[in-house]
């Protein structure tokens, strides 16, 4: 009710008879008069941003809609980068990984071993594949492995790698490749032991 | 401070208590600034002179013949409070018409025009930070609707899908923390340079 007879004073909608017995009301209850005074102070200052010009109101609107805007781009660009991550086989982290279940064991698996004169280059199937890397290896070192997808008259692209894997018997390697994941083409797969200067093995297969 | 009842005042006026002159003026000066604020204009100098001189008028009445009326005093501080704001007004219209020396001599006075802008200056600077730091431009619209554009509330709350609680909530915050920036924040160089000073 109070707030209300304030806002109706400083508005200046009280009739002359009112607005004098609200006046007197007020010297008789500093702490009324001390809210009146700041009413009147706050449409004064309002009124004297606004006579300089309506920017305030009208930038604090604009700064709203950047921000959104900003909001919304960066939005955009999180979907965008998602969806590239997606679509980047080579930045996703299971079209190479560690075997790491009992399923996964007992799953399709393709082997890759260095036969000399062989004649065919082996395909990958689609799903997830244990790849079982056939060579000499000492398990008590970290082996990388090194996915990449070979082009013709082009670098290689670096599809995946894998650190700190471990033999899992002095002549094997295994591996887990997704093989839903890599667009049809030529791979190679190439192991070297970490920290030492021994030639990486290096395979290769096809994804049809 | 508690109500001091006007025929207490004025009692203790006639009889040559100092202090209560002293709780005269406490009691009354919030009052004034409100009434004299509406007849001023927003000139600050005046403003404060025309609060200084009602109750000098008011306590030099009280300490001679006294009113009619003592219960009626912040009545009579009321009147007479208009009727100074009445005459100044009616001087400066005089000024306006009539250039004189003594008129050419105040206007080269450039103390009260500084004082004025000083005073309209902390308010609209208030305005300015309160008007960065409200989160939603809807708040900022609704202000510039009430107290600029003088849209009525349901019309506000009608134009902006609101609910008038909300609408008051909204009101209350803003002027909460419009008094809060006038009580506790220092103005820096940077926000005088702001408004071109």
């Amino acid at each position: 009710m109070t707030q209300r007879l304030i806002e109706k004073y400083v508005a200046g909608k009280m009739g002359e008879a009112e607005a004098e017995a609200f006046e007197v009301a007020c010297l008789e209850d500093p702490e009324l008069a001390r809210q009146v005074e700041f009413e009147q102070r706050l449409k004064a200052g309002l009124e004297q941003v606004s006579r300089g010009s309506t920017a305030e109101f009208v930038r604090a609107e604009s700064t709203t809609r950047w921000r959104l805007a900003a909001a919304a781009s960066v939005l955009l660009f999180i979907c965008a980068g998602v969806y590239l991550w997606q679509r980047l086989p080579g930045t996703h982290p299971h079209v190479l990984a560690a075997v790491a279940t009992e399923a996964e064991r007992n799953g399709i698996s393709m082997r890759l071993a260095l036969v000399r004169g062989a004649e065919h280059v082996p395909q990958l199937p689609g799903g997830k594949v244990r790849v079982e890397i056939v060579g000499l290896f000492d398990p008590g070192y970290h082996y990388s492995v090194v996915l990449d997808r070979l082009r013709e008259q082009k670098a290689e692209d670096n599809v995946a790698t894998l650190y700190g894997q471990h033999a899992t018997s002095p002549v094997t390697l295994e591996v887990m490749v997704d093989g839903d994941q890599l667009a049809p083409g030529t791979y190679s797969l190439r192991v070297r032991k970490q920290a030492s200067d021994e030639e990486a093995l290096d395979f290769s297969f096809v994804k049809p | 401070m508690d109500f001091i009842p006007g025929g207490e005042l004025s009692r203790r006026i006639r009889d040559g208590d100092v202090s209560a002159e002293s709780d005269l003026i406490r009691q009354f000066e919030p009052g004034l600034r409100v009434l004299l604020r509406r007849r001023t204009g927003g000139d600050q100098g005046l403003l404060q002179d025309l609060v200084q001189e009602t109750l000098l008028v008011v306590i030099q009445r009280l300490r001679g013949d006294g009113i009619d009326d003592p219960q009626k005093l912040a009545a009579f501080a009321a009147q007479t409070a208009r009727n100074l704001a009445i005459a100044s007004l009616r001087k400066a219209e005089r000024q306006k018409t009539d250039v004189d020396s003594e008129a050419t001599e105040r206007k080269a006075d450039s103390s009260r025009s500084v004082e004025t802008m000083a005073g309209d200056l902390e308010a609209a600077l208030a305005v300015r930070a309160l008007l960065r730091e409200l989160p939603q431009a809807r708040d900022r619209l609704m202000l510039k609707r009430f107290y600029l554009d003088d849209y009525d509330k349901e019309h506000i709350c009608e134009e902006m899908q609101l609910t008038e609680a909300a609408f008051n909530q909204a009101l209350s915050r803003a002027r909460r923390r419009f008094r809060q920036i006038l009580e506790e924040r220092g103005f820096t160089k940077r926000d005088l340079l702001s408004l071109g000073l």
